[in-house]
């Protein structure tokens, strides 16, 4: 199940992507580079997270931070039902009760025993706790997964989506950056054609 | 979907716990309904699943039962599996708060027989007839034989303790027999089924991020992950800003170059970091590699001869120069005419 991007997933990473970006065409002369950056970004985000098909609870979670962003662009990416029921999700309520139990546990954990070694372990679980809430806050809709399983599990996925991400975006961006560096090259070899007579 | 809808309290034993209905209940037999139940469990931290309530527990070992059931039930199993990560994640939603623990420490050999991803049991209700109640348990016994890819420690204990909770009927007690040197709680065997479940992503997360392998100790390679995935994630910013300076009209435009010729995108393999590495070589193999198509291979489209030996604007999407089977993108692509009008 987890493995390294493979080239149908950049395939239809990119076609997604492409589907993506095609919405932002008409706008192309009005838009300012940052402008740009963020429906590259947007677009890209969608894509991946839409390879999922709506089955990891990130790329729900990141399709949602995605609509409020730019809800038209997702939902256009999002063709049917999916798109609908993604975006009007309501938010788990299982956030409010995990705050409580964390409460109610350190009132708890006040009265226990403090031998040496339940002290080190303690503190060792502690730091795993804290790491654990860490990657809760990268990974999207983290905050959500109560069950650390279901985290480490999706964490896996999401790295492997990044991966794919990255990789089909980079060779993208490396196609375009040296194609504009020729353009531009002849460019400038035509400048001096044309002035030189 | 409205979850809420769905939430209903067990008033039954006097021990709230959540349900979920919808496309999980069925029908067995004549009118039986079949729930999947959500097995709760405690908020946060490495911590233990909860069981069931006792009572839940005794109508489960009921062995009375008929075959029909059991045969039902395997067609039943199959559909009232949907994927995994699902019912995971509806795990993950519906846990609530802990609710007070079971002070009798019986039925973990249910609470940890159930598969590997997910963390769901499928229970049957009080109300419904005996031989869904033994169908139930004929489940966690297939369930069992599924772990044997898995854990297998906790597979060998928990059939034993499934056995040993078949053979006690009508009890209200689970006799499980623990693991040596081990606690019986119930509790804390769930806990170690989980542990053990974690540990094993937690395996497979190393191999995933680079540098992983040699890092002792949960905390410290977690760090690791948070960094990998936060380094994506920049990348991925890195990228985008990339893009959106290199031209607008490349950005947009070379992605409707590329849909034309789907379908001969990309055969070899992406291989992004050892491309940056090569970078500078693959820019001049490109440059050479693109000559030799255009004069082998005419392109599908016309050619923008505006007398200015437009130079072919094809993209590169075969990183892999380690290998002869380097497929670059059959067929380039090239600027549109008025394109290149505007961009003189």
């Amino acid at each position: 199940m987890h493995m390294q991007p493979t080239s149908s997933m950049k395939e239809e990473f990119l076609q997604k992507w492409q589907m993506g970006l095609q919405i932002y065409r008409p706008l192309i002369d009005n838009t300012s580079v940052s402008e740009r950056r963020k429906a590259i970004k947007l677009s890209a985000d969608v894509a991946m997270a839409s390879l999922r098909r709506g089955t990891t609870c990130w790329s729900r979670a990141l399709i949602q931070k995605t609509a409020t962003e730019d809800n038209f662009l997702v939902r256009q990416m999002l063709s049917g039902i999916k798109a609908e029921t993604l975006i009007n999700k309501k938010l788990p309520k299982v956030m409010c009760h995990r705050k409580i139990v964390r409460r109610s546990k350190k009132i708890l954990r006040r009265r226990k025993s403090r031998s040496a070694i339940e002290e080190v372990a303690a503190k060792a679980r502690k730091l795993v706790k804290k790491k654990t809430q860490g990657l809760r806050n990268v990974v999207p809709g983290g905050e959500f997964m109560s069950n650390d399983v279901l985290l480490i599990q999706e964490t896996l996925d999401y790295i492997v989506s990044l991966q794919t991400q990255v990789n089909v975006m980079r060779s993208i961006v490396d196609a375009a950056e040296a194609g504009s560096e020729r353009t531009a090259y002849y460019l400038g070899k035509l400048k001096f054609a044309i002035e030189d007579g | 979907m409205d979850l809420s809808g769905r939430f209903g309290a067990r008033s039954g034993n006097g021990v709230p716990f959540r349900e979920v209905t919808g496309l999980e209940s069925l029908h067995l037999g004549g009118g039986d309904e079949f729930r999947q139940m959500v097995l709760p469990e405690n908020g946060g931290g490495f911590t233990a699943l909860l069981e069931l309530p006792p009572t839940r527990a005794v109508e489960l070992l009921h062995s009375s039962s008929s075959s029909s059931s059991q045969a039902t039930l395997h067609s039943v199993g199959t559909l009232t599996f949907p994927s995994n990560p699902i019912l995971m994640e509806r795990a993950a939603r519906f846990s609530v708060i802990a609710t007070e623990q079971n002070p009798n420490g019986n039925i973990s050999g249910e609470t940890t027989t159930s598969s590997v991803p997910s963390n769901e049991h499928i229970k049957t209700e009080p109300a419904e007839t005996e031989t869904s109640d033994q169908a139930a348990v004929e489940k966690q016994n297939n369930r069992c034989g599924k772990r044997k890819d898995f854990d297998k420690k906790v597979n060998s204990s928990t059939k034993k303790k499934s056995k040993s909770s078949e053979e006690n009927e009508k009890l209200p007690y689970v006799h499980v027999r623990a693991r040596r040197g081990q606690a019986t709680d119930s509790h804390s065997l769930a806990e170690r089924a989980r542990r053990e479940k974690i540990n094993a992503r937690m395996k497979l997360l190393q191999e995933l991020v680079p540098g992983c392998d040699k890092i002792q100790g949960t905390a410290l390679v977690l760090d690791e992950i948070i960094n990998h995935v936060q380094s994506l994630q920049r990348q991925v910013e890195m990228l985008s800003m990339r893009l959106a300076s290199v031209n607008p009209r490349i950005d947009f435009n070379l992605d409707t170059i590329l849909a034309s010729e789907n379908g001969s995108l990309m055969d070899g393999s992406f291989n992004g970091t050892t491309m940056q590495l090569a970078w500078p070589h693959q820019v001049m193999e490109t440059e050479q590699s693109y000559h030799h198509r255009q004069l082998q291979q005419p392109p599908p489209q016309q050619w923008p001869f505006d007398g200015l030996n437009q130079p072919v604007w094809g993209r590169e999407e075969n990183q892999d120069h380690g290998n002869d089977h380097n497929s670059l993108m059959v067929g380039s692509a090239s600027l549109h005419p008025n394109q290149v009008k505007m961009e003189l």
